[in-house]
């Protein structure tokens, strides 16, 4: 079942990342200027997933303060990191174009302060997981946590809006085939998150297994 | 009802009655908010910028650092001598510690801020105009969202090995929505934005005093509530 998820996701970002390069340039109007933004193949999926895995870490949060199985305090977990990841290369594809277009690697715009603020939220998140050593004490702390991260995000949103904002709305696809290439690379980086989820819960899983093994 | 106000009250009590006799953190946190504003003072006049813009942001920002200490001294205490399973193997809601905790942490901002607030006045060279009651309503509403939050996590790292440095992280994390709504109410209470500008040019989306109050309300609200029903779990043994 995982080899043929890994096997799909792996044809899928390669078939899409093909299909981005090959399918010529995205436009986008910005400030009245047509710039080409190839980026929102890599860049918008990558803050669906970051966004999403925030909505994982609410509901494995009251999943476990609900029926206190560890499962949700691995899925909650796997989510933060994978959250942690993606967030970091929204920032990073983001600041590399930023440089280009806008003459700055980094802007307090809405979306910027956003997704920096969910980085920022995800590290926090690892650091406190890390500084407790009760299993169940750790578990509950982090969704505690995990709920108030997720409360943080619509806040976040609003009080950012007042900022100015860089950042283009939305963008033009010349032609189906880029629309159906943009819809192919968020599904494979969705599978592909999911996939690293998956990985990590099991990872926890026997992690815990082992722990608890070796206690006795 | 009763039961609440009369537990409520106790705790608080004691609290403020520990924290005036042993006079651990109130100082403190004085003297590193007036620290922060003389530093920044001295760095705003090195880089020339403009006193009547730094003013807010300094004031929020020694309110931010200096409540961290108060945050943390919260839970802090209770740990020595087991002193946080008496209070838990009392027969109070977890909540009702929670409100009690709160109220002491705002109570200590507020006297914090009765030092702090002038110094920055004088410093900064600020004048608010005759908009007193407008000025305390938005620190208060500040200094609700700054504790509930930090009150909640001081008790959520009570049993970690880096308290002080996890509770900074934590707290700033979560509370750096509130900082834009909560300058943006000050510039417009000290006239740095005039209220007919708001609404035009750069500013097209930046809202007036009311909607910067609001979302400060919201905040506090959403916080506040979200914090009182899960303080139950985090304390939880």
């Amino acid at each position: 079942m995982r080899r043929l998820l890994i096997l799909l996701t792996l044809v899928l970002l390669v078939g899409s990342t093909w299909m981005a390069f090959t399918l010529g340039e995205v436009v986008a109007v910005e400030n009245n200027i047509t710039v080409e933004k190839n980026i929102v193949y890599v860049h918008v999926p990558n803050a669906i997933c970051a966004s999403l895995c925030f909505v994982v870490l609410l509901v494995a949060g009251i999943g476990y303060l609900w029926t206190n199985k560890p499962m949700w305090d691995y899925i909650g977990a796997a989510s933060a990191e994978v959250g942690f990841v993606f967030a970091t290369v929204l920032n990073a594809t983001g600041s590399i174009f930023a440089r280009p277009f806008w003459q700055t690697w980094w802007t307090p715009s809405p979306r910027l302060i956003s997704s920096a603020v969910l980085w920022f939220l995800c590290v926090a998140y690892l650091i406190l997981r890390t500084s407790i050593q009760n299993p169940q004490r750790r578990a509950r702390i982090c969704a505690v946590f995990g709920i108030i991260a997720f409360l943080d995000v619509p806040m976040l949103f609003l009080s950012a809006r007042v900022m100015q904002d860089m950042h283009i709305a939305n963008v033009k696809f010349e032609s189906a085939w880029q629309g159906a290439a943009f819809g192919l690379s968020t599904v494979s980086i969705l599978l592909l998150a999911l996939l690293l989820v998956w990985l990590k819960v099991d990872i926890l899983k026997n992690k815990a297994r082992l722990e608890s093994e070796l206690t006795y | 009802m009763n039961y609440f106000f009369e537990s409520l009250w106790a705790i608080f009590a004691k609290d403020i009655v520990t924290e005036l006799r042993s006079k651990q953190v109130l100082p403190t946190m004085i003297v590193l908010g007036m620290l922060i504003v003389w530093v920044m003072r001295i760095v705003s006049e090195a880089a020339s910028l403009s006193t009547m813009m730094m003013g807010p942001a300094v004031l929020w920002i020694a309110f931010l650092f200096s409540g961290l200490l108060a945050q943390e001294r919260s839970f802090s205490t209770e740990e020595q001598e087991d002193c946080i399973s008496g209070l838990l193997l009392a027969p109070v809601d977890p909540g009702t510690i929670y409100i009690a905790k709160l109220l002491v942490n705002i109570v200590m901002l507020c006297v914090f801020e009765a030092v702090v607030v002038p110094m920055v006045f004088l410093t900064f060279e600020l004048s608010i105009g005759g908009k007193w009651f407008e000025f305390m309503g938005v620190l208060l509403l500040g200094n609700i969202g700054i504790s509930s939050i930090g009150t909640l996590f001081s008790a959520m790292i009570q049993l970690s090995r880096v308290r002080g440095a996890l509770l900074s992280i934590l707290v700033l994390v979560v509370l750096m929505p509130m900082m834009i709504p909560a300058i943006f109410a000050l510039l417009f209470l000290f006239g740095v934005i005039p209220e007919e500008v708001a609404g035009t040019g750069f500013l097209a989306l930046a809202g007036s005093l009311k909607t910067s109050v609001g979302y400060l309300v919201a905040f506090d609200v959403v916080f506040t509530v979200a914090c009182w029903l899960l303080f139950g779990f985090v304390v939880q043994e």
